[in-house]
């Protein structure tokens, strides 16, 4: 089955959820407001047409010009089926009232830990949000477009007193 | 007088550190354990040791340059990571390899894929205790580095493929190096096989363990052999054939329970099926150009003859060193079937020279953090050889 017909079943049954679709390249790319998300993940994973199984991927992309400027990109996959689709949700960096996809899919635990790492967004209901990658006590966002490549902690935040810690000049 | 009750010990539950630098996690993983005596009561990987923020790196780099750090994300099987990164960029810029590139690039996904299962064997081998394992396969791997060093020149991080083909044409050497590997590994795989697969001890310390359902592997979005392991047939060269999959005649192994031997067997399996894709690869090569360069101009590299004899392919040349490839504006979505399970690049380009973001989705990562479920209720000992038949590549889940 063609993946154009998830995207005809998706259209009929949640008109008033999606913003925009589009058919990017044979790939599916559908707009939708944040406060719908939920339901809408709920409705692909449950839905006995599409039954997408597996939340392949959730990750981040930022857009510091626009008003809502974090795009969260959900990408769904239906082994059954076959059909992969591109959920995208846009929302503000300090949202508080993001909702979490964790209640769903297991995956999405890792996934958002990792987006709230990255781009600093928290995902409400979230069971253990805390950063994955990056040190616990890390400043900033490092995949937000305004940090600098190569930032490095400030001189005076290194501790001179740490164990093994030699002056530079007895070097 | 002491009574019976004043010998009996307080028991609690126990935390214990396994790593981050331990051999058997196969990198820099952590691994926090909850331990009721010698059981586990829950494992928590903890990760990040090895970040380099790869993906903020492609950010600053042209379409070419972010390819070598691809292969140095997934470091035991670079060119299979380079296949999907530039099938993205191609997806992008709306090339298409000629078939001469795509049959060599799927002789080089499907050696690394080998020896990457060689590793995995050999490593996973050791954690149980059969060294003499680890020696049969890194003499075999160590054959299909030299295969790949002949064609690409570098033996585990190519970056041979550009967008749209390859850096240059595959030669002759290449071809018989590969027909007389493919005769000689059927036999080493039986091998392989006669050391483990029906050996008492290393049934016992891997069937019924780390069992894993088909519903949980999904829903932990669990992709490659640890998925089919649980008996889902997922493999996305068949699913999205890519780089002519479709061409190729094999099968798909699949295990039954999902436990730590049925991914054993379909990686045992799956070399075999390597195999017989490269020996239809290297019979069925066709001949002609190794770039598409006459079709996409614009995207392509021209060949090294035509730069070095014709003035348009000189300035043509130049022009893509200097500025690099400008894709049009756009997204694209590529994933490949990696030999750890579906890796996948999501590139989105705003019409300049780097990338405007490059997200990978790394198999690895999503396959650990399915550990918590596979351990519970096993011994320690046990949680060695889990974690060694997931196949996790530290470097690849960190990025």
């Amino acid at each position: 089955m063609d993946v154009m017909f998830a995207l005809t079943v998706i259209k009929e049954s949640k008109p008033k959820a999606i913003v925009s679709a589009d058919n990017i390249k044979g790939d599916v790319h559908i707009r939708i407001k944040k406060e719908d998300l939920l339901e809408f993940a709920l409705f692909l994973k449950t839905d006995s047409r599409l039954e997408f199984d597996m939340l392949s991927d959730l990750f981040a992309a930022d857009y510091p010009k626009r008003p809502e400027r974090i795009e969260v990109i959900y990408n769904f996959y239906s082994i059954k089926n076959n059909f992969r689709v591109f959920i995208k949700v846009n929302s503000k960096a300090d949202e508080t009232e993001y909702p979490s996809l964790t209640s769903v899919y297991n995956s999405a635990n890792w996934f958002e830990r990792e987006v709230y790492d990255m781009f600093g967004l928290k995902f409400k209901n979230h069971p253990d949000l805390k950063r994955i990658l990056n040190p616990d006590d890390w400043d900033g966002y490092p995949l937000l477009k305004d940090y600098p490549l190569r930032k490095r902690p400030e001189p005076e935040e290194i501790k001179m007193d740490a164990p093994g810690y030699i002056e530079p000049e007895k070097i | 007088m002491f009574e019976y009750k004043d010998f009996l010990i307080e028991t609690d539950k126990f935390a214990l550190n396994i790593g981050p630098s331990h051999p058997a996690t196969h990198g820099v993983l952590r691994v926090l354990v909850k331990l009721d005596g010698e059981t586990v009561v829950s494992a928590e990987p903890i990760i990040g040791y090895l970040h380099t923020s790869m993906e903020k790196y492609a950010e600053f780099r042209t379409y070419h340059q972010a390819e070598t750090i691809t292969d140095r994300m997934d470091y035991v099987s670079g060119a299979s990571n380079n296949l999907g990164y530039i099938l993205a960029v191609e997806k992008l810029c709306g090339v298409k390899a000629p078939k001469r590139a795509e049959y060599v690039r799927v002789i080089l996904a499907e050696l690394t894929r080998i020896s990457s299962h060689l590793v995995w064997l050999a490593t996973h081998a050791v954690d149980l205790g059969a060294l003499t394992e680890f020696l049969y396969c890194f003499r075999e791997r160590e054959l299909i580095l030299d295969i790949i060093e002949t064609v690409t020149g570098a033996r585990m991080t190519p970056s041979f493929y550009r967008v749209g083909g390859l850096a240059m044409d595959a030669h002759k050497d290449f071809f018989d190096k590969t027909r007389s590997f493919i005769k000689i590994f059927p036999e080493k795989i039986s091998e392989y096989e006669a050391l483990l697969t029906k050996n008492k001890i290393w049934l016992e310390r891997t069937k019924n363990l780390g069992i894993i359902s088909a519903e949980d592997a999904i829903n932990f979005a669990l992709t490659g052999p640890s998925l089919r392991g649980s008996g889902v047939k997922y493999d996305v060269r068949k699913a999205e054939p890519y780089s002519s999959y479709e061409d190729f005649d094999f099968e798909i192994p699949t295990g039954e329970t999902g436990d730590v031997y049925d991914r054993y067997l379909v990686r045992i399996e799956e070399m075999r099926q390597s195999l017989k894709i490269i020996s239809q690869a290297v019979e069925n090569v066709p001949e002609g150009e190794y770039l598409s360069y006459d079709e996409y101009p614009l995207y392509v590299i021209p060949p090294k003859k035509r730069a070095l004899t014709t003035m348009e392919g000189m300035i043509s040349l130049f022009k893509y060193a200097m500025e690099g490839i400008k894709p049009p504006k756009g997204e694209a979505y590529v994933s490949i079937e990696n030999p750890r399970g579906e890796l996948g690049f999501y590139i989105i380009s705003d019409g300049s020279a780097f990338p405007y973001r490059m997200r990978v989705r790394p198999p690895s990562f999503c396959n650990i953090s399915a550990l918590n479920i596979m351990v519970k209720g096993h011994l320690v000992a046990d949680l060695i050889a889990v974690m060694g038949s997931i196949d996790i590549l530290l470097g690849e889940v960190d990025r």
